[in-house]
């Protein structure tokens, strides 16, 4: 019999989520820097004394296993014997368990009660800045870690308390904006000692007992969850290959492959066949892998799940030390979520046909990520223009792919409205429309988008790294595929355009026009098996032409009247469906 | 001619409340909300009371026409004219995904579909210089192709429109010339800011609701003539304000969340004349809590609210300001049920008013929040709304037994689980609305209103570490009450980009002015006089480079170089307040200029009560009252009618009155003031 009432169990349980929340707002709240208040690239949680989560509140999907294994390259550093009350661990370490790129810092915070170490306050972010070769960290030409930042390998910041003034130091003198570099160190630490309180208060109240058996109960209702979803799910091995198709640093594709086993009581995603690590950021390490597997495991299982580590118990990633998935050193990483959105798609494409009801079509997948930068001709003042971009994501069983959202990576991310574009930077939105190309379907796939940026400085430099770029997303289920994601360069002498993927320090000109093009996404199911008033209302709506529809669709549609000729139509789609 | 007289329509009731201001006596009484003709429920409210509508010296209307016109879809076929290159702007909205997980996320769907959004090719840059002029005759043209669709409402947003009306408005009168009899609105005429996604989002719910509004709002005030009404009946707005119905029916969207908005201005009210400045309201009603906070007697105002917006839906911003409130589904009829893992969970899902709680014996067999407090017996079965209404205790007993049949526990227990499970749902709105936002509770007093408040608002109190909670006279109509307090109300925001120090003050005299003008334009319609018209000013300001900008006050009158100072310290301030930190050395920018122009109305005064007689005379008798971890107590059972000054009570107790039951917890001290408010020490 439980010692705890098991509503009292439950209040204690979303007591330790609120704290994680909490955290996550605090630091939100106090954070100087707009990456994390505005584009809330950070996580924050919590873990029991052996880093199990317990509890993890975040803004976009990367960093789902960030706080695990945080903490316990923590406890591996330095063993619980050596973490004292007041301590906080800092670390970027990609290759140790902080798992992404070098921007992205982790915080440890170790929680004693009454001398015992009972908990772990744990979050990750991205700072802006951190030094290494190019404003603001990241590139696309990288060829090693070492040219990506500063690197803490599992490090006190605070000892009991304490700051430690000789990284305080070297932190400032390595990162070009240090003021702003350094808020955001005091932002995320502050936010820790938030969630400690928080959890000391839950100990006060109820005691230690009642509180560890509730994260008990916690871990098992999580696990409990998980076997239940996998008990649905069809068993035996499932798998997928395709390419990194960004061709950074004019490397080339990688060939990447998953082999996914379902049993009853585990998930096993085996990337270990996939290509080698390259000269280029778009690897990953173990970690990020890990991360990933989470990522597509929860959308798969539950995607109302709340994270913890019972939840995540079945899943196991298994990957090839050397390969893109998990690089060692000194391989550049800081593009390391073209790397990780291409292993949740290619589970999904594995697993696509036997749990359709589970998964819907690929989507644009690559975050397009893109910076367009130079000195503003008025103010002499530098302009950096950051920004990810949305798409087109697939379709399902039941629904047509969404227009326009961002990639699988991101989350409660916010584009740039035009009216805020056009006062930053120096340039004219000419358009922000739908790219129409969608996967053709039963469903179909969702529109990506179209953004024209015309250059108004003298100059300005270009970078952007696009994967996705040569194989479309994929449809399934009879659906067709989606259309790829372009980046194009319209000179302002009207000479012939740039038609690429990823462009380094690409220079532009006054007039140059940038068009980023993501990709639309793939169908779900035979498209003669759409509706033929749904293929209408597209055509009326203008979402597909009328060639498109006679010739994906098989209706045909008057282009002066807009009436459906059904005999023609039912006629068409015979011969197509014979033609099949 | 001396009443003065609100009516609040909820989901389940519709309220109202009556004062007359020569004896003052109020009369509050409540009909059940009629859905599918709003109207017949304040008729009925009207009709029960037998008042005379001719002696109505003031109306005030809290509506819920406008949300529930947009929730269900029922709006009007509406048109979008925008700038070239952008009508999907509306349907790509801001592209976040906030359901992390979820690969059958479904984004907002726009209320104007693609074929109905059109576009212009005119453009402005965003210090609203024209770079690209408009042309009738293409105007003219969508004007064709809108008049062939038989839309009956058009919504014009236009790029930059923020800076530099004109072009918007040369559009709307081109299609107001060529389309008689359809509603137009263009966006500069609601909000003068800039994001567009958001500011169409809103232009466009505008138009969607307008014919539905005005059709109601019109029917509304025929009916009340034809009772007798004589005045210029009010609309309360979502920002905490009223306007005459002619008003509100241009801006309807203004009205969106006009019904909860009336429990937060009263509690203000309430909290100006018994000295409380820092309050937070806790209202708990059939369907849901919600809760909002008052800090030194300033009510919060949010320009960031997003229709159905969820933590995983990222709903329609309405960028008029809105009266910051947390709702969650947690009231008398939240539903208890078993998730996929056996956790007890309470809510979302409410059985209402039909069939509502198991112990109505109204067909309801699904265990409620209500049943639940019916079997601790916080809640008297012969009792319940002043005994007109008879509740089953068996029937919650009955209802209940699933639950505690899954935990092996009693029936009993499983109710105190119920509870306990609710109190902490209502509790984590709470602190989301107090901690959550840097505000410390203990810094606070709480006003308990709704039907359930009072039931769960002295110990979520405690819990929250305030000190002191005050039930209000009528705490089941509060709500409409606090409408008799409110004023009439505009707000105005401007969006135009300047350093603070160095910045264009003509321009900056200039904004205030051109809104004062404009403000003064519509209350002279409405028939108020200038000596009656406040303007309060602000501005939002930010550190440059940073996005999220901080509401500062800025002073009347004309502004001088010496001020910017002031308001440049006051920004410094505001921001570490809120974010904990300034950046007193960084420069800082104006995004936004902000007038709030209210049009003062002449308000009831609250009258003290008499001495009170014996406490005895309002014992009613004893019952058992299950209080959980401080066990199964009998406790005293007070009338409140019969309270008054002076009176103290020790808990565990019992305060109950005709529609609502006020529960003190053992260590708890409740005292009677001098108007009557129950002011409950919650003994933290």
């Amino acid at each position: 019999m439980a010692k705890v009432d098991p509503f009292t169990r439950e209040n204690i349980a979303q007591g330790l989520i609120a704290a994680a929340e909490e955290m996550f707002l605090t630091w939100g709240r106090t954070s100087q820097s707009t990456i994390i208040y505005e584009v809330l690239d950070y996580a924050c949680g919590l873990t029991d004394a052996r880093g199990n989560l317990i509890a993890q509140a975040n803004g976009v999907t990367g960093f789902l296993g960030a706080i695990t294994y945080s903490v316990i390259s923590t406890l591996e550093k330095f063993g619980p014997e050596n973490l004292k009350p007041g301590d906080i661990i800092l670390t970027n370490d990609p290759f140790t368990g902080s798992g992404t790129h070098l921007c992205d810092v982790s915080a440890v915070l170790p929680i004693f009660y009454d001398g015992e170490l009972v908990a772990f306050a744990a979050n990750k972010g991205h700072w802006n800045e951190i030094g290494g070769k190019n404003l603001g960290s990241w590139s696309t030409n990288a060829t090693e870690i070492y040219q990506e930042g500063l690197q803490f390998p599992v490090i006190k910041i605070y000892e009991e308390g304490k700051l430690n003034e000789a990284v305080r130091d070297m932190i400032a003198a390595n990162c070009r904006t240090p003021d702003m570099t350094l808020g955001d160190l005091y932002a995320q630490t502050a936010s820790l000692r938030i969630a400690e309180k928080r959890v000391l208060e839950l100990f006060d109240k109820y005691g230690k007992d009642a509180v560890m058996e509730s994260i008990e109960t916690l871990l098992e209702n999580g696990r409990k969850l998980a076997l239940k979803e996998l008990a649905k799910i069809p068993k035996g091995t499932f798998e997928a290959e395709s390419y990194i198709d960004a061709n950074a640093n004019g490397l080339g594709d990688v060939y990447i492959k998953v082999k996914v086993t379902i049993t009853d009581d585990s998930f096993v995603v085996d990337l270990s066949e996939s290509g080698n690590q390259i000269a280029a950021p778009i690897n990953c390490t173990r970690f990020g892998a890990y991360s990933a597997g989470r990522i597509i495991y929860h959308a798969l299982l539950n995607p109302d799940a709340e994270p913890n580590e019972g939840f995540y118990s079945p899943l196991k990633v298994v990957v090839r030390e050397g390969s893109v998935f998990a690089a060692v050193r000194p391989a550049p990483v800081s593009t390391n979520w073209e790397a990780l959105s291409h292993i949740t798609d290619l589970v999904a494409k594995a697993l696509a046909p036997v749990i359709p009801e589970r998964i819907t079509a690929g989507h644009f997948l690559s975050i397009i990520g893109t910076i367009l930068a130079g000195i503003e001709d008025g103010t002499g003042q530098p302009f950096v223009l950051c920004e990810p971009q949305a798409g087109g994501w697939g379709a399902g069983y039941n629904k047509d792919g969404e227009n326009g959202l961002v990639a699988i990576a991101d989350g409660e991310t916010y584009m740039i409205p035009v009216e805020v574009a056009e006062y930053k930077y120096p340039i004219i939105v000419e358009q922000y429309a739908f790219n129409l190309n969608t996967g053709a379907g039963k469903f179909r796939g969702g529109c990506g988008l179209i953004r024209d940026y015309r250059l108004l400085n003298s100059n300005a430099e270009l970078t952007t790294i696009v994967s996705r770029h040569r194989i479309p997303p994929w449809g399934f289920a009879g659906g067709k595929d989606g259309s790829p994601n372009v980046v194009e360069i319209h000179p302002a002498d009207g000479s012939e355009p740039i038609i690429g993927a990823t462009f380094s320090n690409y220079p532009m000109r006054k007039g140059d026009l940038v068009r980023f093009i993501s990709g639309c996404g793939g169908g779900y199911g035979d498209p003669l098996e759409r509706p033929v008033d749904k293929v209408w209302q597209d055509v009326k709506d203008e979402y597909i032409t009328i060639e498109t529809a006679a010739r994906e669709y098989g209706v045909i549609i008057d282009p002066v009247t807009l009436e459906v000729d059904r005999e023609k139509t039912e006629k068409l789609r015979e011969e197509m469906s014979r033609q099949n | 001619m001396s009443l003065r007289i609100a009516i609040d329509i909820g989901g389940t009731f519709t309220d109202f409340v009556c004062l007359n201001e020569e004896t003052g006596q109020v009369i509050d009484e409540k009909a059940h909300t009629t859905p599918e003709n709003f109207a017949n429920g304040v008729i009925n409210a009207i009709e029960k009371t037998g008042i005379d509508l001719a002696q109505t010296v003031y109306f005030v209307h809290g509506t819920t026409v406008v949300i529930n016109a947009v929730t269900e879809r029922k709006g009007a076929k509406t048109a979008l004219v925008t700038t070239k290159g952008f009508r999907d702007v509306l349907e790509i909205g801001r592209a976040n995904r906030p359901d992390l997980y979820n690969y059958f996320y479904k984004k907002p769907r726009p209320f104007v579909p693609r074929h109905l959004r059109f576009e212009v090719d005119e453009r402005l840059n965003y210090k609203g210089e024209v770079l690209k002029s408009v042309s009738e005759e293409e105007v003219v043209e969508v004007a064709r192709k809108i008049k062939k669709e038989g839309v009956a409402a058009v919504a014009v947003c236009l790029l930059h429109s923020y800076a530099n009306p004109e072009h918007e408005r040369l559009v709307g009168r081109i299609l107001a010339r060529e389309l008689p009899g359809v509603e137009i609105t263009i966006s500069s005429d609601l909000i003068k800011e800039w994001r567009e996604y958001e500011r169409t989002s809103t232009t466009v719910l505008n138009a969607y609701v307008k014919p539905a509004a005005t059709r109601y709002l019109d029917t509304l005030q025929e009916r009340l003539e034809e009772m007798g009404l004589k005045v210029e009946p009010h609309a309360m707005l979502s920002n905490g304000g009223t306007a005459t119905f002619a008003r509100s029916k241009e801006v309807p969207i203004t009205l969106i969340e006009s019904g909860p908005v009336g429990g937060v201005i009263g509690a203000a009210a309430l909290g100006k004349i018994i000295g409380e400045d820092n309050l937070i309201t806790f209202d708990i009603g059939g369907t849901t809590a919600k809760t909002s906070l008052i800090s030194r007697g300033e009510v919060k105002i949010t320009t960031d609210y997003k229709l159905e917006w969820t933590p995983k839906y990222a709903g329609y911003p309405v960028k008029t300001p809105i009266v910051d409130i947390i709702e969650i589904g947690a009231g008398g009829g939240s539903i208890a049920w078993i998730d996929d893992v056996g956790v007890l969970k309470v809510g979302p899902q409410s059985a209402g008013a039909d069939p509502g709680p198991a112990c109505y014996g109204l067909g309801g067999t699904e265990p409620t929040l209500t049943d639940a407090n019916l079997i601790a017996g916080r809640i008297d079965p012969n009792s319940f709304l002043g005994g007109e209404f008879k509740v089953n205790l068996d029937l919650a007993r009955k209802a209940m037994e699933p639950i505690a049949r899954h935990f092996g526990i009693s029936i009993e227990e499983a109710a105190l689980g119920v509870i306990k499970t609710a109190n902490n749902n209502m509790l984590n709105a709470l602190k989301l609305i107090s901690v959550r936002r840097g505000y410390d509770p203990r810094d606070f007093v709480m006003v308990a209103m709704g039907g359930n408040g009072a039931v769960h608002g002295p110990f979520l109190a405690a819990e929250l570490k305030v000190g002191k909670l005050i039930v209000p006279n009528m705490p089941a109509t509060f709500s409409a009450w606090g409408m008799l307090m409110t004023d009439l109300r505009q707000d105005f925001i401007q969006t135009q980009i300047m350093p603070v120090i160095g910045c264009d003050l003509d321009r900056v005299n200039a904004i205030y002015q051109e809104m004062e003008q404009e403000a003064l334009a519509v209350y002279e319609k409405q028939g108020i006089s200038p000596e009656d018209i406040v303007f309060v000013r602000t501005a939002d300001l930010r550190y440059i480079g940073q996005e999220h900008t901080v509401r500062t006050p800025v002073g009347n009158g004309i502004i001088r170089e010496e001020d910017l100072i002031t308001i440049r310290k006051a920004f410094d301030r505001n921001h570490h307040q809120q974010y904990t930190f300034s950046l007193d050395y960084a420069p800082a920018e104006f995004v936004n200029f902000n007038l709030t122009a209210f049009g003062m109305v002449k308000k009831p005064e609250m009258k003290k009560m008499p001495p009170a007689g014996s406490l005895h005379d309002a014992l009613k008798g004893e019952r058992v009252i299950d209080f959980d971890e401080h066990g199964r107590l009998m406790s005293k059972v007070y009338a409140r009618g019969m309270l008054g000054p002076g009176h103290k009570i020790q808990g565990p107790a019992a305060i109950e009155e005709p529609k609502s039951v006020t529960i003190l917890y053992p260590g708890q001290t409740l005292e009677v003031d001098d108007y009557g408010n129950l002011i409950i020490y919650t003994g933290v």
